[in-house]
């Protein structure tokens, strides 16, 4: 599997089906509670699987788990990208 | 008794086990002090009683959301004595995440593994015993939707482990955090059934509601994550996610076989269609369509066969009533037919309710809400709404007419409490069913070549002035309230079983009708009371009775000749004449097929032998009695229309619409109109009932709308700016109830009722004037009504919204 190491690629930059592991979450309070019960934890792995008709949110595969984030909200997450 | 809480996460068919259990014997209520539903049911099982709780699902047990507070208060405070974990085997790694918190509190379990037919068709092979062993719970395999099925197995499991006791909880290793943990543990002298370790891992991580349990101080905490966070450079947060999701992933590969890596699901497979960039909105469409046409159309066409069942209803009250002597009506009838009159105009709209909730169960089931929400959450997002604000808005009546006390019922999903409220406070300005006998009334009477044009109108403009006022009020009044981050789980479509669809359903509409039915019942009698008092003066009753008498006089000398003038040669018996044949007729009315005519004639021959046959008459002599009396029956009734006039025109409700004549003049308004408006507070149907009866006077040849037309004192500009009023009316009593019940607060009810009646009387005003300087037509003052509202929305949805909390930018 070859890596490419960006380290300034957050969720809401992942196009259609690209692949990435989560690396950091800059979110707090709420936010933050909620993506760590959902799962978005550093080393999970997520897929982007589609936009919203009207572009936001999105829609990302994550543990087996279909899950919609609005782009503000992925923008708080750093991932690395997985091809 | 054995207590028995159900915890899951969502969407894993929770609520499918607990019927499942519990049957249509369901206890619904609220969590103290909050809008969650708390079901519960009591059962006996081997002479045991075992009390089951549906706690709300959750993800986790954090501080933020509401149901996670209100699940954690609930295992904290109620002496639980077995805790069932269902868990959704398809995702058995997420669900596993709070099974392990669970796990914690040291309590005996049983798990669920449900839905195990989806993991069978994605070739999951999970070894059940293994992950028994792993966990130290019985395991027993669920099919949610399969009926009855194993429902003695999982009550024996939960009687065996009510009569365990735990000498050891469950222990995940959170290494470097292990000695934070047993020192906190120290602190703690806190007495309960619930593992001190639990409590110190949650005070670890900072939740308020077990930090005020044990009493330990932020601060002590405060210093002790900072310390970690210096020795060990670790968020404490996402330490504990972090090892759980480990711990979740160590024991999902060692029980669970995937054999299918293809992720290309049955969900994968709809959603390629259903959430398509074209096509989403076309089936959005045409699944709002549907509902409208199920529920709206079919479900009003399907009250024509209901009303006869509440016309019966009527008519038995009015037999078992005082008959009223001629124009004199006893008040407890009048009393009587108007509560009566009150309840079946809201039992009406039973069967659009019934389908309206069982078509939501269906969606809510299906998982397509969700989705709904996904797809249209940018549209929304822009005025402080929410995806999910959709349905309740269609609901409402986004088209030609809904129901706003469903529509409200149905926010309760929303997980963004500005956005909920906001909802809450905008359905209202949708088309309610009831509205529309008022439209048409007046459209009928004022607009009647460009009807379409002015429907067009009044249908699409209250969507843009739901979108104007939540943007208003989530800037404004509600811009402190909390707002939720959109993170929704999209689930695994499923198949709804029709118990469910069907026990959701009638629950709803029992609230409803429990519920409303005795506030609008209350409000009834106040509004009786307004309507009667102080009454009719005594100048004019003497009128009133000289009049009834000059009527007898002529049908006295008209029947005086027939040969059944000794049954009616007495006032009383004039009286029960009229009547039976007043009766006779409402109920001749519903009697469709000739059978149905004929027993009926039977049932009335034998009551009444001596004065029936004048009521259906055979002879001649009869028939010229019964001619008499018919017209003396018309007289009586415009009599009574007159009396009735004369009622409300003194009445305390007259009054008020009198004082408040100097202020309405200006949007048109005179006290009559007042007093339409007012009584339609009730239920909107009133408005209609009110200004019928008001503008009856007893021309009974023509029309409501012809009357009103040619009464001369109004023009079309003066019914547009009614129609702009009615618009903006606010809620029914019906929907302020539900508003309270769902925004769980008296201020907020308050604000429903004046916020928009000030905004109705505001406008109504403004643009009345505006059309008499301008010299504008009705036509011209909606038109011009409905460009400004459309062109407000647009300036408003080009601002953007504050999304307060994470629109932090980017960190490091």
């Amino acid at each position: 599997m070859t890596q490419s190491v960006d380290p300034s690629v957050y969720l809401s930059d992942l196009q259609k089906n690209q692949k990435g592991i989560i690396r950091q979450c800059s979110a707090t309070g709420m936010l933050k509670q909620k993506l760590l019960s959902m799962g978005f934890i550093p080393g999970a792995e997520i897929i982007v699987l589609r936009n919203a008709p009207l572009r936001d949110p999105i829609e990302i595969g994550i543990h087996d788990c279909l899950v919609s984030i609005r782009r503000s909200e992925a923008a708080l997450l750093k991932v690395e990208m997985s091809c | 008794m054995l207590k028995v809480a159900l915890a899951g996460q969502p969407n894993c068919g929770k609520s499918t086990i607990f019927n499942m259990l519990s049957g249509v014997n369901q206890h619904v209520a609220n969590y103290p002090g909050v809008t969650v539903d708390k079901k519960s049911a009591t059962l006996k099982f081997q002479g045991e009683h075992i009390e089951i709780v549906d706690l709300p699902g959750t993800y986790s047990f954090s501080t933020y959301s509401l149901e996670e507070m209100v699940a954690k208060t609930f295992l904290l405070d109620e002496g639980t004595d077995v805790i069932v974990n269902v868990v959704d085997a398809s995702s058995l790694r997420r669900n596993l995440y709070l099974t392990f918190q669970l796990l914690e509190l040291g309590k005996p379990m049983v798990m669920l593994l449900n839905m195990m037919d989806i993991a069978e068709r994605r070739e999951l092979e999970i070894d059940i015993d293994k992950l028994s062993k792993m966990l130290n719970i019985p395991i027993i395999e669920t099919v949610g939707t399969k009926r009855g099925g194993k429902k003695k197995e999982i009550l024996e499991a939960i009687s065996q482990a009510g009569k365990v006791t735990i000498a050891e909880p469950f222990k995940i290793d959170y290494m470097e955090f292990e000695n934070f943990i047993a020192k906190i543990e120290e602190m703690i002298s806190y007495e309960s059934t619930i593992s001190k370790r639990w409590l110190a891992i949650k005070a670890l991580e900072a939740d308020k509601v077990i930090l005020e349990k044990v009493n330990i101080s932020k601060d002590t905490i405060k210093d002790i994550t900072s310390n970690i966070h210096a020795k060990y450079d670790l968020d404490v947060d996402q330490t504990f996610a972090r090892v759980r999701y480990d711990s979740a992933d160590v024991v999902y590969h060692k029980c669970v076989k995937e054999k299918n890596q293809d992720l290309d699901t049955l969900t994968a497979k709809v959603d390629r269609i259903i959430l398509n960039k074209w096509l989403a909105f076309p089936v959005l469409g045409l699944i709002i369509y549907l509902i409208y046409q199920l529920s709206i159309v079919w479900g009003y066409e399907l009250t024509n066969y209901t009303w006869p069942l509440l016309a019966t209803l009527k008519n038995w009250a009015i037999t078992v009533l005082p008959p009223p002597e001629l124009n004199n009506v006893p008040m407890i009838t009048d009393f009587g037919i108007w509560m009566i009159n009150s309840a079946i105009a809201l039992l009406n709209y039973v069967p659009i309710f019934f389908i309206l909730f069982a078509l939501i169960a269906i969606l809510e089931d299906v998982g397509y809400m969700p989705r709904m929400a996904f797809i249209l959450d940018r549209v929304f997002r822009k005025f402080g709404l929410h995806g999910q604000s959709t349905l309740p808005l269609v609901l409402g009546g986004a088209f030609v007419g809904g129901c706003a006390v469903p529509g409200i019922m149905a926010t309760k999903g929303i997980a963004d409490d500005r956005a909920r409220l906001a909802t809450i406070l905008t359905v209202p300005y949708m088309n309610c069913l009831a509205k529309v006998p008022f439209y048409t009334l007046l459209l009928g009477a004022f607009f009647k070549e460009d009807m379409g044009l002015m429907m067009f109108f009044i249908s699409t403009v209250t969507l843009f002035i739901a979108l104007i006022v939540a943007r208003l009020t989530t800037s404004t009044v509600l811009q402190n309230r909390e707002t939720a981050p959109f993170i929704m789980e999209l689930p695994t479509y499923h198949l709804p079983t029709f118990s469910g669809v069907i026990l959701r359903a009638t629950q709803r509409v029992w609230l409803y009708i429990k519920k409303v039915m005795t506030i609008v019942l209350a409000v009834a009698v106040v509004l009786f009371v307004l309507l009667q008092f102080p009454g009719v003066s005594a100048e004019k009753n003497i009128e009133f009775s000289q009049q009834m008498d000059k009527a007898l006089v002529q049908f006295d000398k008209k029947v005086q000749k027939s040969k059944y003038y000794e049954h009616i040669d007495e006032a009383s018996e004039v009286s029960a004449l009229i009547n039976l044949y007043d009766s006779y007729k409402s109920q001749r009315m519903l009697a469709g097929s000739k059978a149905a005519v004929a027993s009926l004639d039977a049932a009335f021959l034998a009551k009444s032998p001596e004065l029936f046959p004048l009521v259906r008459p055979q002879d001649k002599d009869a028939k010229k009695v019964g001619k008499a009396a018919r017209k003396l029956s018309k007289a009586n009734k415009k009599l009574q229309i007159a009396i009735k006039n004369e009622k409300i025109t003194n009445s305390f409700l007259g009054m008020f619409g009198r004082a408040l004549e100097p202020l309405t003049q200006y949007a048109g308004f005179d006290w009559r109109i007042n007093v339409a408006f007012l009584s339609s507070f009730a239920a909107r149907e009133s408005a209609v009932a009110t200004l019928g009866s008001i503008y009856e006077k007893g021309k009974s040849h023509l029309s409501p709308e012809e009357s009103l037309a040619q009464d001369g004192a109004y023009t079309p500009v003066h019914a547009a700016s009614m129609l702009l009023f009615m618009i903006l009316t606010p809620p029914c009593i019906a929907t302020m109830v539900v508003v309270k019940l769902q925004s769980n607060s008296y201020r907020w009810m308050l604000f429903a009722i004046f916020f928009p009646t000030s905004l109705g009387v505001i406008l109504s005003l403004s643009f009345f004037s505006m059309a008499l300087q301008f010299n504008w037509s009705g036509i011209e003052l909606m038109r011009n009504f409905y460009l400004s509202a459309a062109t407000l929305t647009l300036i408003l949805s080009l601002f953007k919204t504050k999304q307060s909390g994470w629109q932090v930018g980017k960190s490091q």
